[in-house]
């Protein structure tokens, strides 16, 4: 009986995986030898951000945390549940609070997505934070990855631009005071402060309508896109810099204690030692 | 380096020698990978499945977190906007907060504008300011101690600004009232 289900099964199994749209699909076969697990890296367009093989110690846990890849995660969480909040959610002083209470209690899931794109982006706040400190404390940072650090810090202010601009849009008294606040700061700016201010805020003082469209626009399409192309550099240039740099090799006085250990082994042993 | 395709010679009629040999830049090999025969192969795996398992879990886990959360904890909605009714304290969001408990000791253009802005230009100078070689813990002690100071005084000045300030910015202490909205 089991047999023949297993015939079965695997007939149906082989005829899927050699019929022309399959095979129109990918172009080897299942990644356990090799050879396939080399080309499925190198002929699947999402996995090819890797390399083939990758080293052991680089790849540890408990030397990245995952933070790097999981600020990426997050931030195709927030992609996702935010084209969500778009169906729903106008950006016009009348009617965005509203929209978010209609969010909130009206729309099939709309709490729960809400809740996650609200945590989701502090979240990531944190991740990229950590990121950046766990970078530097593996110097990570040095030659010849000086420019992916430079990519990883305009990443970074990306980041905290696309939680302060999406602060604003709930239009209730937390996003729209704190804004307030932030845009304030600009005001102070040397020089051009007032001008900085309006570029900002889209008008001379305080928050309104201008400042809700802006913060909009920014958070849904100019930012997104700016990280997202900032990304796929930095992912490429991890690549380009020789991969993951992996845990720190030992210190000067660790290899120069190593070379004298060395040097001594190698001494030949001086008289006496002809018996 | 790059091999170089020769110039195909012509015959006179204007087409290339039936036995030319025609070659084509397949891949540049640097000078250095060709000659590091003693560099000692790395203890590598493959990515699939090795590297994908892990980052698969680690998505997971996120997204159980996330969804955990989010059916725990509500996001905050406060009442409608009201320019006419300032709420005190009026706190930037949480990443900025230490930049606001500054701004109570420093001139707004110092603590809004100078500390984040040479913070920022200093972070993406570092690998050029920091011309050490060394990765080793041991060789950066300059480094790593000046880096945490920092961000040890950006932690707490974050943490003061977040759950110690009430209204006025006066210092208040959490079991008196928290002032902080994620």
């Amino acid at each position: 009986m089991s047999t023949m289900n297993r015939g079965l099964l695997d007939r149906v199994w082989n005829s899927v995986t050699e019929s022309q749209i399959w095979r129109s699909i990918f172009r080897h076969g299942y990644p356990d030898t090799p050879l396939n697990q080399s080309l499925v890296m190198m002929g699947n367009v999402f996995l090819h951000l890797h390399p083939v093989k990758v080293s052991r110690k680089a790849m540890k846990v408990t030397y990245t945390w995952c933070l790097g890849g999981l600020s990426f995660f997050l931030f195709l969480v927030l992609t996702i549940t935010g084209v969500f909040l778009m169906f729903y959610f106008v950006p016009e002083q009348s009617v965005a609070y509203t929209d978010i209470q209609q969010i909130n209690s009206a729309i099939i899931f709309g709490k729960l997505v809400r809740n996650m794109h609200r945590w989701s982006a502090h979240l990531m706040v944190v991740t990229v934070t950590l990121h950046m400190v766990r970078v530097f404390y593996h110097g990570a940072y040095k030659p010849p990855r000086e420019f992916n650090w430079v990519i990883g810090v305009v990443l970074f202010l990306t980041t905290l631009l696309l939680s302060f601009t999406g602060y604003l849009l709930p239009w209730d008294q937390i996003g729209y005071w704190a804004i307030t606040v932030g845009s304030n700061m600009a005001s102070y700016a040397p020089l051009l402060g007032a001008q900085v201010h309006n570029v900002l805020a889209g008008q001379p003082v305080g928050v309104g309508q201008p400042t809700l469209i802006r913060f909009y626009t920014l958070h849904v399409i100019g930012l997104p896109l700016v990280g997202a192309v900032l990304m796929a550099v930095h992912f490429w240039r991890i690549r380009k810099d020789g991969g993951e740099a992996g845990p720190p090799p030992p210190s000067k006085r660790e290899i120069e204690a190593a070379r004298a250990e060395q040097a001594a082994g190698a001494q030949p042993t001086p008289a006496g030692s002809l018996n | 380096m790059a091999t170089t395709e020769p110039r195909p010679t012509r015959t006179e009629n204007g087409t290339a020698g039936a036995t030319q040999k025609r070659y084509r830049t397949l891949a540049v090999v640097k000078q250095e990978a060709v000659t590091r025969v003693e560099k000692q192969l790395e203890d590598s795996v493959f990515v699939w499945p090795h590297l994908l398992v892990r980052e698969f879990l680690a998505a997971m886990l996120m997204t159980m977190v996330l969804t955990v959360t989010s059916l725990a904890i509500d996001a905050p909605l406060r009442d409608h906007s009201n320019p006419n009714l300032t709420p005190n304290p009026a706190k930037a969001p949480w990443y900025f907060l230490g930049l606001q408990e500054i701004l109570h000791y420093f001139p707004p253009t110092v603590a809004g504008v100078l500390i984040p802005g040479f913070v920022l230009v200093g972070l993406a100078l570092l690998p050029y300011i920091d011309r050490n070689p060394s990765r080793a813990f041991e060789d950066r002690k300059l480094s790593i101690t000046v880096f945490t100071i920092f961000a040890v005084f950006f932690a707490i000045a974050t943490l003061a600004g977040s759950f110690f300030r009430g209204s006025g910015w006066q210092w208040i202490w959490p079991w008196q009232g928290v002032f902080f909205d994620l």
